[in-house]
Order: structure tokens, then sequence, then C-alpha cells
């Protein structure tokens, strides 16, 4: 198995990028896929408050971060690096990365890039899939319908959604669906996994005392994302066996 | 066998079949036994049942997170206090999702507690075609069909129709007259109340026809009880 970059990312802040990234952990974990986590919101990271354990904070435009990240997917022992970009810097992170060369080397099947595009309820977003388009060439690309914190997607209409998809290769869409907003806030409180939530822990491993209702939202919404994930043969495209399309 | 505590839910898909009746009476039932209880009223616009023991019965808007975290989370607590719940006909469905939605069948059997649905029937083919629904989505719920005389009469074919239901579980609760049933009915009255100190005032006609109504009624409930307890008796 060929090492494997997950970037979740948006160029617009308050979409539910940090919450896809955390679902995503807690997949790849509860799928015992061991998988280490970036969180480009330095100097402070809120994936590295949910996933400390996992999660490193980085600097992606300094170049000892970057070097961090990217040379060492070849020598850790752990194969899919997980990097939650900062808010409204996806089209700089994949700058950046380009610039190291990282495409180059994806393109040559060293490594495997799967990108989660996290899209905001505007027009804008389209905007934003444009811009993705020269850097997903080589990557497994998903659009993200985050409806955790009720956003409702403008519908898009097909002739220029086409317009945009035109110069970019097709794109799935995921769909994470709405939790409910008190179970949201009580994982937030927790400072914790959703599954270490769910499984009525604290983070540090001792029991607690949330809400069974809560922790039944968590879990039934945790499902459904992994149906998502399922859907999208994830674990394949990491391990490099599902047909690009 | 360590006993696992009861949570009665009263529920029909239709309007007066007589679930509150029913979640009435089991409250009364338990309070003329000098037992705990703790019930639930799913109506917050017009609580009847939660008007009817303040003391005892929470009202919970159970369409909403925070009614729902209110009651769910109650009625795991295994601490053998029986739980009612009065669902309104209007959440019934919703009730069922969020039920579903939130794990509660496979929380309860790890928490100690018994879901037990009582669910009230009346002559239609939709009240047959949803107790079948009910039995489907969980097929080791223990249902027990209700028919309430007085507010679903299922007339002449009776049996015929019982037959057809998913459980041969059942309790029946006799109709009482209009005198005696406007008694019930007062907001003010308490059967338990009544059942432990009679009130010297009341006509005698209707204080024994409510003793006759109320008697093979708590009899009923006595007898799920004891057969529950010699099903999980550990010498038997």
């Amino acid at each position: 198995m060929k090492p494997a970059v997950i970037l979740v990312g948006a160029d617009k802040g308050g979409v539910g990028k940090t919450t896809v990234a955390r679902a995503l952990a807690d997949y790849l974990t509860g799928k015992n896929v061991l998988t280490r986590a970036f969180d480009t919101e330095s100097p402070r990271g809120t994936l590295k408050r949910f996933h400390g354990d996992m999660t490193e904070v980085v600097d992606i435009d300094s170049t000892s971060d970057q070097m961090k990240i990217l040379d060492t997917l070849n020598t850790t022992q752990v194969k899919v690096s997980l990097i939650d970009t900062r808010a409204g810097a996806l089209a700089r992170t994949l700058r950046a990365l380009r610039d190291v060369g990282f495409f180059e080397a994806v393109h040559e099947g060293q490594f495997t890039f799967i990108l989660f595009h996290v899209l905001g309820p505007s027009i804008a977003s389209l905007d934003e899939i444009a811009e993705t388009a020269p850097f997903v060439a080589d990557a497994d690309y998903f659009l993200v319908k985050n409806h955790v914190n009720d956003s409702t997607f403008f519908e898009w209409d097909p002739a220029t959604y086409q317009t945009y998809f035109s110069n970019t290769r097709s794109a799935d869409e995921v769909t994470i669906p709405k939790l409910s907003e008190m179970a949201y806030e009580q994982v937030e409180i927790a400072g914790a996994p959703f599954s270490t939530f769910v499984a009525n822990k604290t983070d540090d491993g001792r029991p607690a005392a949330h809400s069974f209702v809560l922790r039944g939202y968590v879990r039934t919404w945790q499902a459904k994302i992994a149906e998502e994930f399922n859907r999208i043969q994830l674990l394949d495209l990491i391990a490099g066996a599902a047909d690009k399309k | 066998m360590q006993r696992r505590t009861r949570v009665y839910i009263c529920c029909s898909p239709h309007k007066r079949t007589g679930a509150t009746t029913t979640a009435r009476l089991l409250s009364d039932y338990f309070i003329a036994n000098g037992r705990n209880f703790a019930g639930f009223d799913t109506d917050p616009q017009e609580p009847d049942y939660g008007a009817r023991f303040p003391n005892a019965v929470a009202i919970v808007d159970s369409t909403k997170v925070q009614g729902q975290v209110a009651m769910f989370d109650r009625l795991l607590v295994h601490d053998e206090t029986p739980k009612i719940v009065d669902v309104r006909h209007r959440f019934y469905e919703r009730f069922l999702d969020t039920i579903e939605e939130i794990g509660f069948m496979d929380e309860a059997l790890t928490a100690m507690a018994q879901p037990i649905v009582l669910f009230h029937a009346d002559a239609t083919e939709a009240s047959l075609a949803a107790s079948l629904a009910l039995a489907r989505r969980w097929p080791d719920l223990c249902m027990v069909i209700v028919t309430n005389k007085g507010s679903a009469p299922l007339g002449h074919d009776a049996l015929d129709i019982l037959a057809q239901f998913p459980s041969r579980r059942r309790f029946v609760i006799g109709a009482l007259d209009t005198t005696a049933r406007a008694c019930l009915e007062a907001s003010d009255f308490s059967l338990s109340h009544f059942l432990l100190t009679p009130p010297s005032d009341m006509s005698i006609v209707i204080r024994m026809g409510l003793r006759a109504w109320v008697a093979p009624i708590f009899a009923q409930f006595q007898t799920f009880e004891l057969r529950a307890a010699m099903e999980g008796a550990q010498f038997l």
C-alpha cells in the first residue's frame, strides 16, 4: 500500500471542514486504519483539540512543516495522513503542495491523493471548484455537502454546474447529514472524538455521563457518514484498490 | 435473575383508543398498591395525563431534543421504578422514529429496562397494519394489545379482529356507563384516592360501578406482572 494523503479543505470559513476531518478520523480509527493528522490551523488547532493523540498542528506555508508532512510519507509506519486545512486556505494549500512537487509524485503513482472539498451554501462554492480543478487531475476528488450545521444548499443549475465541471475530472458527492444541534454542542463541550462520546467516555478514557439520547443521535449520524464513506469505497481508495474514475 | 425495570409505552396511531386512560389506570394501579412510578406525558399542549399526576408525571415535548433527553434518559435508569409513557396519537410515528434513531431498544437491553408497548387497537385496517409494522420493526418487542370497549369497541367480530394482531398478550378495558364515566373524567377525580378512601358522599351506584369496572383491569395488570416475574424466576 502506498502512502495516502487525505486533504479536507474549503475556501470559505464556517462550512464545517473540521467536522468532516473529525468524522474521517473517527471512521478510519474505527476501521483500524492507522492515521496521523495535521491541523493547519496554526498556532492553535480545532482538530488537535478533539484528536490530540494523532494530530500535530503545522503551518502549511512553512518549509520545515511541509517537510514534516511530505518527507515522512514514505518513512512513517502510518500510511494515511489526514490534513485539515485552515479556513479559507484550500487553494493556497494546493498551490503549496504543487510548488513542492507533490502532485507530480501523485501523478507518478508514489502517493494516493484524496481531496474532500467542503462546499459552502453559496454560489461562490462553484468558483472554488473551478479554482481547484488544476490540482485534482490525479486525485480522488469529493465534493462534500455538509448539513451538520443546517446548511441548505442552493439548487445548482445543471448548465452552470457543467460549465464548472467541464475542466474537472468528475467528482463524486459526499453528504454529511444534519446532527441534532444539542448533540453537536455536547460533543464540543466534551472535547472528545465523536466515537468516544458515543462510547460514553471522556477524552482520557474514563466513564462519562453523557445523555443516552444525544449519544444515540451521534451514533446514528456516524453510521450514516460511514455509509457514505463505504459508498465511495474510501478504504479501497486508500489501499489503491478502487478503480479510478 | 435480576428484574428489569419495566417501561410501559401506551400508544396508538389513532385518537380515542384509550391510551391515556390506560396510562392513568396503570398509574393508579401503582399508587393503590403503594408503589412509585415515573410517568411521561408527551402532549405539552393538552397534557391530560400529566395534569392528573403533577408530582409523578413529567410533561415533555418528545419532538424536541430537550424533551427526548428528559424522557428517554430517565426511562433507561434501572431503578425498578416502573415508567409509563403516554404517547399522543399524533406523535406516534415520530415517537417510533425517534426510538429507532437513538437506538433505544438496544440500549434498553443493556440498561436492564424492558419496554412494553401497550398498543391500543381499534377496528380499522390501519390499526392492524400499524401493529404489524411495529412487530416487524422490532421482532423481539414485548407488545400487549389493548382494547378499550368504551373508547374503541371492536364490535361483534372482536375475536376475529384480535386474532390478526401480532401479539397474544392482551388487556381488555371494559366500558363504563355514562354517569360513572363522567365521574372518572372529572379533572379533580383521582381513581387511586377513590379506591383507597372512597368518598362518603358519592352515589353507591357509581361507587360500585367504578369498583366493578376497575377490579378486572387491575387484576390483569397484576397477572401480567406475576407472569413476567414467573418467567424471569431462576428456580421455577
